[in-house]
């Protein structure tokens, strides 16, 4: 992990045009993400949380402004270059899970390192910590149908952390759990920010993410309203 | 391997889906097999009809007689012909042809008569091994004749039965002669068929008071010989016997047939490629199907950077490990079915003989089994489910990450 800020977005604008009409989800907006911060984006629907997570994680183009990873400006990669940003470097949680139901926990968790091309031995022997570490020990061979949704989360984040990402962009992670597993899987990700420096950034409309989060930012129509630190 | 194995548990996701696809295909590759061993089989039996039994390879001539078919338009010397071919290790034999009209009873009909020597033609033509029923020539028996099936039936007579020929001999008198029918040929080609009697060549002589030449004299070319390069020789050996004569290749004198025999093979080909395109577009619809129903995967891949060439190939193996199940179900279920066509046949003869372009085909129509009867639907079935599974790929592969997770 370098100096100076994992995320740096400076006059963000993101216009979508939909028939004749421009709508602006994001607005001149700016902000930066600290290496091992854990921050949740908030705001009501159609603030802009999503569209600033589909930014961040180059998987979508700002119309205006310009974003960094680790200093690396994403608007000047091809696409190409921004694939091998996403799976070197990114992290992504999702919420719907998006495990691939033919893959076991274990497939599933190696995915980013496969694409990587790291061998398998190395492979096994990180997948497997891993999969310990998230609470799915003995559950590697079960396919994503085989487990609960609490579980699903927790293959999604070892998947998400596998290769050491610079940051884990999570899309309302608790959104399809009951709260009893939402409150296990922060607790998941807050121990792996705490003991290993992960950097996350969670968009929700969940007041128990909210709660643990070390710094909150809500959006209202596309801009930052309030950036709070605790 | 990872792409291996996720290829070949996508496929079962919708096992149902896959096997109907896989049926598809293999019910294709199997008919196009059969196809295409019957369309050898046919070709190869009318190719031997034609060469082994009616033309060979070459046929001499006198100058002018195919233009103006004439009794007294001969090769002077088909000894010297035959001798000259001989010395070049060619195999020929010189015939003997005639216009008569031939009657039985109430029933007359004009008729192509071919003189002949028995042993001397069966070096060179297999008529002899065509019979239908009765006897082949023989010169000790001097009156018998043998014709085509048809012209027996049109007379009304049999082995056995008097047929009488009417005719115009070489000196001006009125040629005829009762001769007896020692056997009916099986289906050779539409002029054998209609209008051929064959008999020994010094009862066609005295018949027509002919005494020497010939008209016609058939040639074979040599084991592996082209036939370009039989043709010259033929031409070079001949010089000096029959300097007028023209050699012929059975490709000049039946060039549609020849055409048609070249461009067979191309035809069997676009059969099986238009019944192919059926399948491709039922291929087609499958993968769509399931690239459809898995676009929000295919965004998920995108977005965890596995690269477009990944899903491309990705889909490129479920493709192929469909076709490759088909390959292997359809060649085995070949197997007993080419066993059949090829050793035992199918009987078309209750359609009372079958022919394409004045040619007959076998009355048991067999099939031919080589490498391309295997190879050729093998290679076709494998471009068009690869032409048909293209554009799910790359639809796959040029995914937007970003539409196609929120894809509903």
């Amino acid at each position: 992990m370098g100096e100076g800020p994992v995320i740096s977005l400076r006059d963000v604008t993101k216009v979508y045009r939909q028939g004749s009409v421009d709508i602006h989800a994001l607005r001149d907006l700016s902000m930066e993400v600290q290496p091992g911060e854990f921050t949740v984006i908030c705001g009501p629907s159609g603030s802009g949380k999503t569209t600033m997570l589909n930014l961040i994680g180059a998987l979508d183009a700002a119309t205006s402004g310009s974003i960094a990873l680790e200093g690396r400006e994403l608007g000047g990669l091809n696409k190409k270059e921004l694939s091998e940003l996403r799976r070197d470097r990114i992290g992504f949680v999702f919420q719907a899970y998006n495990l691939m139901p033919v893959l076991t926990a274990y497939e599933n968790a190696e995915m980013v390192l496969w694409v990587q091309g790291v061998d398998a031995a190395t492979r096994r022997e990180r997948v497997m910590g891993l999969l310990e570490q998230v609470g799915l020990k003995g559950l590697e061979d079960r396919r994503p149908s085989e487990l609960s949704g609490g579980q699903q989360q927790r293959v999604a984040i070892a998947r998400a952390i596998a290769s050491n990402p610079a940051v884990v962009l999570a899309d309302e992670p608790t959104a399809n759990v009951d709260s009893e597993t939402a409150e296990t899987l922060l607790g998941l990700m807050e121990e792996l920010n705490r003991e290993q420096g992960v950097t996350f950034l969670f968009s929700t409309h969940d007041p128990q993410v909210m709660e643990r989060a070390r710094r909150v930012v809500r959006l209202v129509d596309g801009n930052i309203a309030s950036d709070e630190r605790r | 391997m990872k792409i291996l194995r996720m290829a070949w548990r996508n496929l079962w996701r919708n096992g149902r889906r896959t096997l109907v696809t896989v049926g598809a295909m293999t019910l294709a590759l199997w008919a196009m097999v059969l196809y295409t061993s019957l369309m050898q089989g046919m070709l190869g039996s009318m190719e031997s009809t034609l060469l082994d039994v009616e033309l060979g390879d070459f046929q001499i001539h006198a100058d002018g007689y195919r233009e103006r078919p004439s009794i007294w338009e001969r090769i002077e010397d088909p000894d010297a012909v035959l001798e000259a071919l001989d010395k070049t290790g060619l195999r020929s034999t010189a015939r003997l042809l005639g216009g008569a009209l031939v009657a039985s009873g109430e029933a007359s009909t004009g008729a192509l008569l071919k003189g002949l020597r028995p042993d001397r033609d069966a070096q060179v033509s297999d008529v002899y091994q065509r019979l239908d029923r009765g006897e082949w020539l023989d010169p000790a028996d001097a009156s018998g004749v043998v014709l085509g099936y048809r012209l027996a039936r049109t007379l009304g007579i049999d082995v056995g039965d008097e047929l009488i020929a009417l005719s115009q001999a070489t000196d001006g008198s009125m040629a005829n002669d009762l001769f007896r029918v020692r056997g009916v040929l099986q289906s050779l080609s539409e002029e054998t068929d209609r209008a051929t009697v064959f008999l020994v060549e010094d009862q066609f002589r005295s018949f027509f008071a002919l005494e020497d030449g010939a008209h016609q004299v058939i040639v074979r070319s040599g084991e592996g010989q082209t036939l370009d390069a039989a043709g010259e020789m033929a031409q070079e050996a001949i010089a000096a016997s029959a300097p007028e004569a023209e050699v012929k290749s059975w490709r000049d004198l039946l060039p549609g047939l020849a055409n048609m025999f070249d461009s067979a093979q191309a035809a069997v080909q676009v059969v099986a490629f238009v019944v192919y395109v059926v399948i491709a577009i039922m291929i087609l619809n499958a993968m769509l199907m399931a690239v459809f129903e898995r676009i929000r995967e295919f965004g998920v891949l995108k977005a965890i950077g596995v690269s477009p060439r990944r899903v491309l190939a990705l889909i490129l193996t479920e493709g192929a490990l469909q076709a490759a199940l088909a390959i292997a179900i359809g060649l085995v279920a070949s197997l007993p079915t080419l066993w059949f066509v090829t050793t035992r046949g199918i009987d078309v003869g209750q359609l009372g003989g079958t022919a394409i372009m004045g040619v007959s085909m076998d009355r048991i129509w067999t099939g031919a089994v080589s490498p391309a009867t295997i190879a050729g639907p093998v290679f076709i079935l494998l471009f068009i489910v690869g032409l048909a599974i293209l554009f799910p790929a790359f639809k796959a592969a040029r995914i937007s990450p970003i539409e196609a997770i929120h894809h509903q």
